[in-house]
């Protein structure tokens, strides 16, 4: 509704003459501003006592509950040795270990070869998918069901389908790792792959980049915080998947799982338990180094924050 | 008269029936610092998509080369994982520079928008102003002739805008490209162009066309002149008249 009318004459401004091109020259070649407007402070850091004191208090709870639940346990202990037959405590632990310990030591390396070589061919195998599928989102969606069900069927349905294909013995435990290491690096890399920002796709719209170029230069290591989560929480699996392989396909020498269900039949607690401690222990090895190795690549730029830090 | 960017008769409908723009035309030509101000959610920014070839319009033309564009964006998009340096050099890379052809364009672009000493930085470490020069540094390492702002001072505070306005300001006055710019800051688009133009409220139509006489360069000051604050007032009753 409103006629807008431009200014009849330009004004004139007699206190800005006419630019010469020295002017412009120098406006423009002077470095502009120094800048250092208000930057992020960087993050110093700080020792704090609830650091140290929150594991230390856990870890008492910890030992104090193990404390209670073996003493509260009827018939736990044998009536003659006091051997522990359910459930040691916790400063029982090594009792009878001492006369397994090489077959214990060889048990854990076994599992854990198995558990690390599952879990680096379900990386290779969760990635390419995870990549395949964010592709085309045909592909994601024909892919997912079986995905899905592949994570949620028993591993002893399959049983007899490995023996069969792959043999009872160290091949098929690695292929049970694959089997449960693999849906959490399949949905977090794909989660990671499309969660890169409309503008930045625009950008390389705009600047005629390929499938390619996209991947590895935008989607891929934007994705990288997701897919160290994918592994970090698959290192744990890997090392479950190992120990339930070995349980379901005994031939061969044994690792931790055959151990585990060996001296459960024997109610040998102490190296029941010491067999499930150092299971535990691979799982925290495994995403120890995961969490270092993410924090080695993406430390640098990612940017996790909790409240009021 | 057809300029560097010419909208002919641009009009752009959505797939869900929503018209975003109806029938603009104009002309960017080398040297015009060309703003456009509307209320939000005016098509501001589907004028640019268009401009640039992301979004093709339902009627009507665009001319342009598009080799040539430059588009900076609302948020700076860095990548959060390359440093400045590597920031600045992307769009350069993705179009098949040689890194030893990169390095001397991606200095000179670094030193140009005062990030001289933060190259090695990441994103993460810079203040919003700072990312919005790098940012500006990546487009101005292609040299573009006609160069698209999306509000990229927006999320600035008033001191950082304003002393990046007057840094956009010579390095227009340094590069001579042709440049199409969206604010809804009728005193940014004054102080910054050579020609306003005011768009209604959705579908987008122009209903308001200034000149901007102010000579370059233009200093700080301008913005308190008298004849400066006229112009704002004619740009803001235009703008008041298309949201009615």
């Amino acid at each position: 509704m409103t006629q807008v009318k431009p200014p009849e004459s330009a004004p004139e401004l007699a206190s800005y003459p006419e630019p010469t091109m020295h002017d412009i020259d120098a406006a423009a070649q002077t470095p502009l501003a120094v800048v250092d407007d208000d930057a992020p402070p960087l993050k110093v850091k700080r020792f704090r006592w609830s650091d140290v004191l929150g594991p230390l208090a856990v870890f008492a709870i910890f030992i104090a509950g193990w404390y209670a639940l073996a003493y509260s346990i009827k018939n736990n202990f044998s009536p003659t040795t006091g051997r522990p037959l359910l459930v040691p405590a916790p400063h029982q632990i090594f009792w009878g270990v001492n006369d397994v310990r090489p077959k214990i030591i060889e048990a854990t390396l076994l599992t854990a070869k198995t558990a690390a070589l599952g879990l680096a061919i379900a990386i290779i195998i969760g990635m390419g998918l995870a990549i395949l599928m964010s592709q085309a989102r045909w592909v994601e969606r024909a892919l997912w069901p079986y995905l899905i069900a592949l994570q949620a069927i028993p591993i002893l349905a399959l049983v007899p389908l490995l023996i069969n294909f792959f043999g009872n013995n160290f091949r098929s435990r690695v292929i049970v790792t694959v089997l449960i290491a693999l849906f959490p690096i399949v949905s977090n890399t794909l989660f990671g792959l499309l969660a890169a920002d409309r503008n930045q796709h625009d950008l390389f719209t705009l600047n005629g980049a390929s499938r390619t170029t996209r991947l590895t230069k935008l989607q891929l290591p934007g994705a990288m915080p997701a897919v160290f989560t994918g592994f970090r929480i698959s290192a744990g699996l890997s090392v479950i998947g190992a120990v339930v392989g070995d349980f379901f396909f005994a031939k061969g020498s044994p690792g931790l799982g055959k151990l585990i269900n060996d001296y459960f039949l024997n109610n040998q607690a102490s190296r029941m338990f010491v067999c499930a401690i150092l299971s535990a222990l691979l799982g925290i090895t495994f995403f120890v180094f995961f969490g270092w190795l993410g924090n080695r690549i993406v430390g640098k730029w990612y940017e996790a924050s909790r409240p009021g830090q | 008269m057809s300029g560097t960017l010419s909208f002919e008769g641009v009009s752009m409908t959505f797939a869900d029936g929503t018209q975003a723009l109806s029938a603009v035309s104009f002309d960017v030509s080398p040297g015009e610092f060309v703003t456009v101000v509307g209320p939000s959610g005016c098509g501001k920014s589907t004028l640019l998509r268009n401009a640039s070839g992301l979004t093709e319009p339902s009627r009507g033309k665009v001319k342009v080369d598009r080799k040539s564009i430059g588009y900076v964006f609302q948020d700076a998009t860095l990548l959060p994982w390359r440093t400045v340096e590597a920031n600045v050099g992307l769009l350069a890379e993705l179009q098949g520079f040689s890194r030893s052809d990169r390095a001397a364009k991606v200095r000179a672009a670094i030193d140009l928008v005062g990030l001289t000493g933060h190259e090695q930085k990441y994103p993460k470490q810079l203040s919003g102003g700072m990312k919005m020069r790098a940012s500006l540094a990546r487009s101005l390492v292609m040299k573009p002739k006609v160069w698209l702002f999306d509000e990229p001072f927006g999320a600035l505070d008033e001191i950082t805008r304003e002393r990046l306005n007057d840094e956009l300001l010579s390095l227009f006055n340094h590069e001579g490209f042709a440049a199409l710019f969206i604010t809804h800051s009728i005193y940014e688009a004054v102080f910054l162009s050579t020609r306003v133009l005011v768009m209604s409220a959705r579908p987008g139509r122009i209903v308001g066309d200034f000149k901007v006489p102010f000579a370059f360069p233009r200093p700080h000051d301008l913005r308190f002149e008298p004849e400066f604050a006229d112009l704002c007032g004619q740009v803001s009753a235009a703008l008041r008249g298309a949201h009615a």
